[in-house]
């Protein structure tokens, strides 16, 4: 997929994981590398005793500390404030001397980062102001068989990650790296993989031939999440689609995790994502831009691939 | 709270209103989109058409009652609140189909 284009919108970058998967750590660690410019951070604490800005401050353009509640639930009139506060900062500022084009939000070990990201979106200030640009999700892999195994969170995390960054991947045997290594890409087989060790980059080269590991049921439902890439045929036009895609999320939003494609419409191709129920506005995309249109990726569990194309096909036929 | 740069107070549009520029494509695009929903929910008893003015639909349903909606998530809202469970696009009714003829 083509990258969307520079629209003049801060660009958020969503960093979540588990207690304790060493976030402020690699996060340190990249601001020390200037991965992220010079950008707004912002610090999600739950607890009521936030440390972790002597850590970060030193490399930012800016800090502010979030604590007292998760923003993804408790805290998260907190979160779009703070972030109000920093669009009305940037507004007020000649676009040429803006100090800061983005922001990283190091979220709470205990928050769903989709959840953050709907927040954002829903807002209607926000919308106009962030676009969300990727979601960073963390695992420790010395923790990640107890973690995965017994924490439903851990799991929602990783399967709303793009990309995902094994830390501590020095400390375990490359047998146990591989197993989690599989195991994630079966939570999310579309996220990116990478690791990490204190921030730098782990080469993930040469493991050994792992099967991921077998993970309790939780919350009723087990099956696995399964991506399914879609070509929509060029009968099916923007408007049915968004009819049916609008009544699938509604009734199935909880158990398709993602939704990613461009779409062809009257006005250009669309950049279309969402997700669980929440569809970010979708952007339009300059044609030279885009090489894949029509095409749509389904990241869900519970369903049967044949079916999103049969009853697309359905709707379009009858 | 309104935007001191942009002036907004309200959300953007719903996503599905995406893609149409002009006032004669989003014409276009909110009657093509009634006749779409009519499909998936004629056979639940309900009927939608355009409001006449501004954007949403108008859904009617078995019992004679008229709601007016914003937009395409509200109608899949409501649908469930008096139907009592979600229009789901994957039910057998809209897959079956195309599975026999293929």
């Amino acid at each position: 997929m083509s990258a969307a284009p520079n629209d003049g919108r801060l660009r958020l970058t969503i960093l979540g994981g588990y207690l304790g998967s060493g976030k402020t750590t690699w996060l340190r660690h990249k601001l020390f590398e200037g991965a992220f410019g010079s950008a707004q951070i912002l610090v999600n604490e739950a607890a009521e005793t936030p440390v972790d800005d002597t850590l970060l401050s030193a490399q930012a353009a800016g800090l502010t500390m979030l604590s007292g509640g998760c923003a993804c639930c408790t805290g998260k009139a907190d979160l779009v404030a703070a972030l109000r506060a920093l669009c009305d900062l940037r507004s007020r500022q000649p676009a040429d001397q803006r100090s800061s084009e983005q922001i990283v939000l190091e979220t709470s070990g205990l928050a769903d980062p989709a959840a953050i990201a709907t927040a954002i979106r829903e807002d209607g200030i926000l919308a106009h102001h962030i676009r969300v640009v990727e979601l960073i999700v963390l695992v420790d892999v010395l923790h990640a068989t107890e973690q995965l195994g017994a924490e439903e969170l851990s799991r929602i995390q990783i399967e709303a990650a793009d990309r995902i960054i094994l830390t501590k991947a020095d400390a375990v045997p490359d047998t146990l790296l591989a197993k989690v290594v599989a195991t994630v890409a079966r939570l999310n087989p579309a996220a990116v993989i990478e690791a990490a060790v204190k921030g730098q980059k782990f080469v993930l080269d040469n493991l050994p031939a792992a099967d991921p590991m077998a993970l309790p049921q939780m919350s009723g439902n087990s099956a696995p999440v399964t991506p399914t890439r879609i070509d929509i045929s060029p009968e099916v036009d923007w408007a049915t689609f968004s009819v049916w895609l609008s009544a699938l999320l509604h009734a199935r939003g909880h158990d398709l995790v993602r939704v990613k494609g461009v779409f062809e419409t009257p006005a250009g191709p669309l950049l279309l994502q969402a997700v669980r129920k929440s569809v970010q506005p979708p952007e339009l995309l300059p044609p030279e831009a885009v090489q894949r249109q029509n095409q749509i990726v389904f990241i869900g569990r519970g369903y049967d691939p044949a079916d999103l194309t049969s009853s697309i096909a359905n709707l379009t036929h009858e | 709270m309104m935007c001191n740069a942009c002036g907004f107070p309200t959300r953007p549009g719903h996503w599905t209103d995406a893609g149409a520029d002009t006032a004669g494509d989003r014409l276009r695009l909110q009657m093509r989109r009634a006749k779409i929903l009519n499909k998936i929910l004629k056979g639940y008893g309900f009927s939608a058409r355009p409001p006449g003015h501004g954007p949403g639909f108008a859904l009617s349903s078995f019992s004679g009652r008229t709601t007016l909606l914003p937009d395409l998530e509200a109608v899949w809202i409501e649908a469930e609140r008096q139907l009592g469970h979600p229009v789901d696009p994957l039910d057998p009714r809209f897959t079956g189909v195309a599975k026999e003829t293929t």
